[in-house]
Order: structure tokens, then C-alpha cells, then sequence
């Protein structure tokens, strides 16, 4: 049979949909490598903490001094930071989190164990007693799970205070009123789904950085090819998941 | 699992009519080998012979398409997976790329067989046996060492520590000499054959390297077009006058 794109991209799909059941059948079985999770969490959570919450002051400072002039076109000053931390929660933080972690966690696992794969290791760990599938990606996959949404709650209480300078930049504001008529506008209707498909964002990034780290081929090139691959498909799936999400919000009526 | 893992002068592994394929390429065709207690057998096979894929297929690391693998009386094929962990212990391996874990340490590299096994030991004989394993390989120095702050040769000697802390009676050893100068590969040639009278083992060594070979065999198997081709020891091999033997030796 012909080799097209297309048949490589369902080919490839239908294995990284096995891959993602093999996960939830060897995910809820003993033995639980809970030490390896928590050093994976650590991974993920810490080291992905400083770029998050950088990217997350920047935004919400950034969308403030642009979004003033509009709002001061119609005299809306007032609800500058009632409109900006809308947008902030629920869309735009938990999406560029995502795009972030495509990036850092995804090429990261990608490369991590397309490299072990390469030389060996994953063997190695076999050999050793040890189920590689449990140890290597259901770890993975439940840290990037578990470190999302904490990343994005944290980015959002940091773009809030960018916001909050940015407000402050144009107008004078006290962190008192800018807190009470943050939270006028929010509800829980903006802040649980943004949370929610953050779950699956990590899940996303997690199994799919783990997919392609675990069919790496070709030796070391194969293993820059793995990484570049991930963050491709992650960030691609990340919006798709976002495209569903508020579609289903919307079907809900969660806005 | 049987235990019988005495030293009997019985074949400690035996494989009949193994066959393996990958697509249309079929490395392995009715394949036959004995390993005896203590001996050091050589696999000899130009590259892409089906030799790496043979132990594969010893350890379970890979599914043979048909044909008996028997470590110690026992069907790999039909071992489960926990079954197959216990075989893992007796049987080691050293991989052709060291497979060192780059994130550990050297110590954690040797205890990372130890804890996943789940052999209770207190943490104190744990360390022991680092070190003793460390010092069998005389590079007990490099215990807190990263695998990147080693050389080749020293790489090799950790993973060759690495299999031997589990005590195994058999080792598996993938091209050990692959990578390595001549001067560092005869070293670890010669250490190969220290730890198998220290430790008693049987091996099976896959090596295309004539130095190698010579140095480390007891017995020679030729792998050619998939099947076992010749078998002999180095001076019978050596001198024969076959083509496809000859080109080896020359």
C-alpha cells in the first residue's frame, strides 16, 4: 500500500490512541512507582514554575495597557480589570500555560526518553525488573495531569497582579478595589472549566511527549526528531482540546 | 521456576530451531545452541546477522516468531512476567551502548537492579554490595561519579558492575568491546574472564571482534544466513579452510 501522509498520520494516530489505553490499563495497577511520580511532579511543576509565571506577569500587564485605550474610547474605564481578568482565566492563561508546557515538558519528554530508548536504558530497565511503561510514562503522564493545573491557578494569580500594575500604569486603582471588582465578573462558571481542560492538556502533553520518546528510532537523530514532534503535535492537540472545550462549555451554557 | 542452577556441566540454556524475522528479512532459521555450566561460548556473526537479537530473545527482551529457548530447564516463551523478572536475575546482561541511566549516579545505577528486584537487604548490605561489585571492576572510586564524567572503557566496567551485583549465573554480553581502543577492549576481555572464575558464570558473548574472540572463548558458534553455521573451538575454527569461516580469522 501506498505510503501517503495521510495514511502516516492515521497510522500514527491509531498507535498513540493504544499507546494512551495502554497507559489507563497500566496506570490504576499495582505496583505504583509513587517515588518516581513525585520526582517527576517536582520536574514538571518546578522547574517549569519560573518561565510560567514570567510569561503569565507579562501577559496580564500586556493585555491591560492595550486592552485601556479601547475601553477608554466608550468610557469603560471602570471595567478594565473586570474584562482583562476574563479573558486572562479563561482563555488566555490556560492556553499560552499550555503552549508553554508543549514546549518545555513535551520536547522535554520527547528527547528524555527517545535518548533512552536510543541507548538502551529502556531495555536496561526491563531487564532490571522493572515495567519501563509503568515506571517512564504513566509517571509522566499523571505529573504533567497533576502539575497543569496548579501551573495555570499559579499563572493566573500572577497575570492578575501584572494586570493589576498595568491597571495602575494608566489609572490609580488599590489592589483592594481591583481584587473586589475582579471577582464581581469571575465565577465559578469561568474559573472551573479552565481548570478543568487543564487536565487534559497535561494529559495531552504527557502521552503524547511519551509516544513519541518511546518509538524513537534512527539513533540520535531520531531522538531530535522526537522532541520537535512532540511539541508539533502538542501544541496542535492543545488547541484542539481548547476548541472542544469551548464548544462544550457553550453546549452547557458554563459561560 | 526451576532452581536447579548447580554447577552440573549441563547445558544451562538451550535453544532449538529458533526463528526470528522482522518483515521479509528473516535473521534467525531454525537456529539450535547449548550453553554449558561455566563455559564462555562466543557468537560469532557479521553485523546484522541476527546475534544482538538472539540474546534479545534469551532474556525476553524480543518474542521469537518460533522454536524453544530453555534457561535453566524453563520455557522462556512461556515464562509470565513475574516469572520472567526471577529468570532476569540469574541471567545478565551487558548491552552494547552500556545503557548506564545518565540521570543517576553510579551508585544509583548499581542499586537500581537491586531495589526493582526487591531483594531485601538493609541499606547497609546494599552498599556493600555496591562496593563489592564497584571493586571487582576496580573502579570502586567512582561510586558518587555521573555515567558523562566517565571514559568509554570505565563506562563499560560500571555496566559490566551492574550485572554482576545481582550475582547471576549466566551473563549476556551484547559486542562488549564495541567502541573501545584495542588496548581498553583486551582489558575488559581479560576482565570478563576474571569474573567468570570469580563468579562461576556461563556466558554467551556476541562479538565480532577476532581479539575478542580469541581471548575470551571456550567455544566458538558461527552465525551465517541464520543458522548455526560451524561451531568449534578458536584453533579449530582458525584453521578452516571454508570461505565463509575463513573471512573471519583472516
Amino acid at each position: 500500500m501506498k505510503s501517503t501522509a495521510l495514511h502516516k498520520l492515521l497510522v500514527e494516530t491509531g498507535e498513540l490512541y493504544r499507546f494512551a489505553v495502554k497507559f489507563f490499563r497500566e496506570g490504576f495497577r499495582p505496583r505504583y512507582e509513587f517515588a518516581e511520580l513525585l520526582r517527576q511532579c517536582f520536574y514538571i511543576g518546578n522547574k517549569t514554575l519560573p518561565l510560567v509565571g514570567v510569561t503569565g506577569f507579562i501577559m496580564g500587564l500586556v493585555i491591560t495597557i492595550q486592552s485601556h485605550p479601547s475601553l477608554e474610547a466608550f468610557g469603560a474605564q471602570s471595567w478594565l480589570p473586570a474584562v482583562v481578568s476574563v479573558s486572562l482565566v479563561r482563555e488566555i492563561v490556560p492556553v499560552i500555560t499550555a503552549l508553554i508546557c508543549a514546549g518545555k515538558i513535551g520536547s522535554g519528554i520527547g528527547a528524555e526518553l527517545g535518548s533512552m530508548k536510543v541507548t538502551e536504558q529502556i531495555d536496561a530497565m526491563e531487564v532490571s525488573g522493572t515495567n519501563p511503561f509503568k515506571y517512564l510514562v504513566v509517571t509522566r503522564v499523571f505529573a504533567a495531569m497533576l502539575m497543569l493545573p496548579l501551573l495555570i491557578i499559579v499563572c493566573d494569580t500572577i497575570s492578575l497582579y501584572g494586570s493589576f500594575l498595568g491597571t495602575n500604569m494608566k489609572q490609580i486603582i488599590t489592589f483592594h478595589l481591583f481584587v473586589s471588582q475582579v471577582f464581581d465578573k469571575l465565577t465559578f462558571g469561568d474559573i472551573v472549566p479552565s481548570i478543568i481542560k487543564s487536565f487534559f492538556f497535561g494529559f495531552a502533553i504527557g502521552i503524547i511527549g511519551c509516544f513519541k520518546g518511546f518509538n524513537t528510532t534512527n539513533g540520535t537523530e531520531g531522538v531530535g526528531r522526537a522532541a520537535n514532534s512532540a511539541v508539533v503535535a502538542c501544541t496542535f492537540v492543545v488547541f484542539i482540546i481548547d476548541l472542544m472545550a469551548a464548544q462544550i462549555a457553550d453546549i452547557l451554557h458554563i459561560t | 521456576m526451576s532452581e536447579n542452577i548447580t554447577n552440573t556441566g549441563q547445558p544451562v540454556i538451550q535453544i532449538k530451531d529458533l526463528q526470528k524475522s522482522f518483515g521479509d528479512n528473516y535473521v534467525l532459521r531454525n537456529f539450535n545452541l547449548d550453553l554449558n555450566d561455566v563455559e564462555n561460548l562466543v557468537v560469532l556473526g557479521k553485523s546484522g546477522s541476527g546475534k544482538s537479537v538472539l540474546i534479545k530473545c534469551i532474556i525476553g527482551l524480543m518474542l521469537p516468531d518460533a522454536g524453544s529457548i530453555q534457561v535453566f530447564g524453563d520455557e522462556v516463551t512461556d515464562l509470565s512476567h513475574d516469572d520472567l523478572d526471577v529468570m532476569r536475575v540469574k541471567v545478565g546482561f551487558l548491552f552494547q551502548s552500556n545503557a548506564l541511566y545518565d540521570s543517576m549516579t553510579v551508585r544509583e545505577n548499581l542499586e537500581f537492579p537491586l531495589r526493582r528486584h526487591w531483594i531485601k537487604t538493609e541499606k547497609g548490605s546494599v552498599n556493600d554490595l555496591v562496593m563489592e561489585a564497584l571493586t571487582n571492576v576496580g573502579l570502586a572510586e567512582t561510586v558518587d561519579m555521573m555515567p558523562a564524567e566517565l571514559s568509554g572503557g570505565m563506562r563499560k566496567r560500571i555496566a559490566l558492575a551492574r550485572t554482576l551485583i545481582l550475582k547471576p549465573k549466566i551473563i549476556l554480553y551484547d559486542e562488549p568491546t564495541t567502541g573501545l581502543d584495542p588496548i581498553t577492549g583486551k582489558e575488559i576481555c581479560h576482565l570478563m574472564l576474571d569474573i567468570q572464575k570469580k563468579y562461576n558464570t556461563a556466558s554467551i558473548i556476541i562479538s565480532h571482534d577476532i581479539n575478542c574472540v580469541k581471548i575470551t572463548s571456550n567455544r566458538i558458534v558461527m552465525l551465517i544466513d541464520g543458522v548455526c553455521y560451524a561451531t568449534g573451538t578458536y584453533e579449530e575454527l582458525s584453521k578452516s579452510t571454508d570461505i565463509k569461516i575463513k573471512q573471519f580469522f583472516d
